[in-house]
């Protein structure tokens, strides 16, 4: 997930780097206007938490690598949008300049993708999802494994987007045009990242199922939706949602008819994040496996992504409703904080 | 993630000396046209005089750079299988290259510029104080929570006597992370209330930076 240096170009991370930079403005202006002295050790723990949290590892079927929590969606869930917003910015700092971990001028696009999609179009898409089932704690959790889902597809489909412009002939300064083709690149993205968007949504789920059954305090409540605040909100999480619905739909608005060989979709690598061996810490490399032998005519290409789009989708409403089966309902009902 | 070895004249030079160097040398690289090789060569031998310099061992090199560069190398080979043809690989090439000099230039950084010095570099860049604060704090605990999730494990493993099954080793880690969750809020209370109880009123005051 980390986006490493010189994959963007000056002009998209300058771009990328302006719009988070808003963001994270914005987020400590909301902050600061709630919750005065207690945001510092809260965010700083939540941040902490999710680098902590990323040290898990979960195994990956038929691949000898495994993978790790993201977290946006969780951090958003306990601290709300603002703080898990910066929560999450603070993780993809600390991992750049003190683990080299991410590219320092794709520091903006890599914020931009797992710290505002991440919490605040999770936090939205949340909400949303929540409000709509009645806030107890299945819609929650429900919510949760949704939200996760949709905000790692929306991520891979803004990705790329971003190495679209960055490949385009303008934005590179030079005259050459390149032809890019992007329906290609989104087939290949999104087949990675709707298996790790399930991966995702599941350790999000199962650990909000789980802290909503031994504390349920601390994972926020549903914020009421007035008008005003409701309609943006609505309006964010439906961005988000076609974001992703567009990285499916992407590779059927394509023409076909150059000749050129499809790429190998890769529809059954799994997640791939590696994580480093040895003592030392953190470092976790994703490794999209390009497994031979999908090579085929471009029919397969556009077959895969909707399988893989199906598949997504039916693994993530399943485990939403299983996780929600396995809470006894009557007892934890989220009560507000305090 | 330290290596041994004593301050050299890179880690003398002033914090934000080594910084704009390292932007310097970033930038460079993407600014030269891709098919100037010289030019890459020669940014690669000042990122290697560097590392010389700082004393960094070529072993922790080779061994950062072995788990790095699989990740490049897939956005880099995405390009030529994605798009095809001869423009596919050299944009490829160029983005494998640049990205192994920047990330050099990174590990030259993190070698030579400890946390501290950069939280009191970006402070005097008028980086905003609740920021700053935040990332100390989660530094700070960062670590503690690394040895929380270790002990949790090893905990966890003594007590399920080698059971390793797929979806167990699932629901295990959820619930390691789970539990995390709940005790890492709770210290951050505690935390919360000692920090009221030293006169704490949501102002980050810091001593005169040293660095």
């Amino acid at each position: 997930m980390h986006i490493p240096d010189a994959v963007l170009s000056p002009a998209v991370c300058a771009g990328t780097g302006v719009l988070s930079t808003a963001a994270v403005g914005y987020s400590v202006f909301r902050l600061r206007s709630s919750l005065a002295d207690r945001t510092v050790p809260m965010t700083g723990m939540a941040a902490a938490l999710i680098f902590a949290g990323q040290m898990v590892n979960f195994p990956l079927p038929f691949l000898p690598v495994s993978g790790h929590l993201l977290g946006g969606v969780l951090a958003a869930a306990l601290v709300g949008p603002w703080a898990g917003c910066l929560a999450v910015t603070l993780v993809l700092v600390v991992q750049c300049f003190v683990f080299a971990d991410g590219g320092v001028t794709t520091l903006g696009a890599n914020i931009l993708h797992m710290a505002v999609i991440g919490a605040w179009g999770g936090s939205a898409v949340m909400n949303a999802v929540r409000n709509l089932l009645g806030g107890d704690a299945r819609a929650t959790i429900i919510g949760s494994v949704v939200a996760s889902w949709l905000s790692v597809m929306a991520a891979a489909a803004l990705f790329c987007l971003e190495f679209a412009l960055s490949c385009w002939g303008p934005l590179r300064g030079s005259s050459e045009a390149v032809n890019f083709d992007l329906a290609r690149i989104f087939t290949l993205m999104v087949s990675y990242h709707s298996l790790i968007g399930i991966g995702e949504g599941l350790i999000t789920g199962m650990v909000v199922s789980f802290v909503l059954r031994q504390e349920p305090s601390l994972i926020r409540p549903a914020e009421p939706s007035t008008h005003l605040v409701g309609a943006g909100r609505l309006a964010f999480a439906g961005c988000i949602a076609a974001m992703a619905v567009a990285a499916f739909l992407a590779p059927f608005a394509s023409e076909y008819d150059d000749g050129l060989e499809a790429i190998g979709t890769t529809q059954f690598a799994e997640r791939m994040e590696q994580e480093r061996q040895g003592p030392a810490l953190l470092s976790d490399y994703e490794i999209p496996l390009p497994i031979a032998g999908w090579k085929e005519s471009p029919v397969w290409a556009k077959v895969s992504v909707s399988l893989a789009g199906i598949l997504g989708t039916a693994a993530t409403l399943g485990i939403a409703l299983a996780l929600g089966r396995l809470i006894p309902r009557p007892q934890i009902v989220p009560q507000p904080a305090e | 993630m330290t290596v041994e070895s004593g301050p050299t004249v890179c880690h003398r030079l002033p914090a934000g000396l080594k910084l704009l160097l390292v932007a310097l040398v970033i930038a460079a690289g993407l600014a030269i046209p891709a098919e100037n090789w010289p030019a890459h060569g020669m940014l690669a031998a000042l990122v290697f005089a560097g590392h010389t310099f700082a004393g960094i061992p070529l072993r922790y090199l080779l061994r950062r750079l072995a788990l790095f560069l699989p990740l490049l190398l897939t956005f880099a080979l995405s390009l030529p299988l994605s798009q095809g043809g001869d423009r596919g690989w050299e944009l490829g090439t160029a983005i494998a290259l640049r990205g192994s000099l920047a990330f050099l230039s990174m590990l030259w950084l993190i070698h030579v510029l400890p946390f501290p010095q950069l939280l009191a570099t970006l402070r005097r860049y008028h980086c905003p104080s609740v920021l700053l604060a935040m990332m100390a704090f989660m530094y700070r605990f960062s670590f503690l929570l690394f040895h929380e999730v270790e002990r949790m494990t090893a905990a966890r493993r003594a007590r399920s006597f080698g059971r390793t099954g797929f979806w167990f080793r699932w629901k295990v880690g959820a619930q390691v992370i789970g539990m995390l969750l709940i005790r890492s809020m709770r210290r951050a209370e505690r935390v919360h209330g000692a920090m009221l109880a030293r006169g704490w009123t949501g102002d980050v005051r810091v001593l005169e930076d040293k660095a």
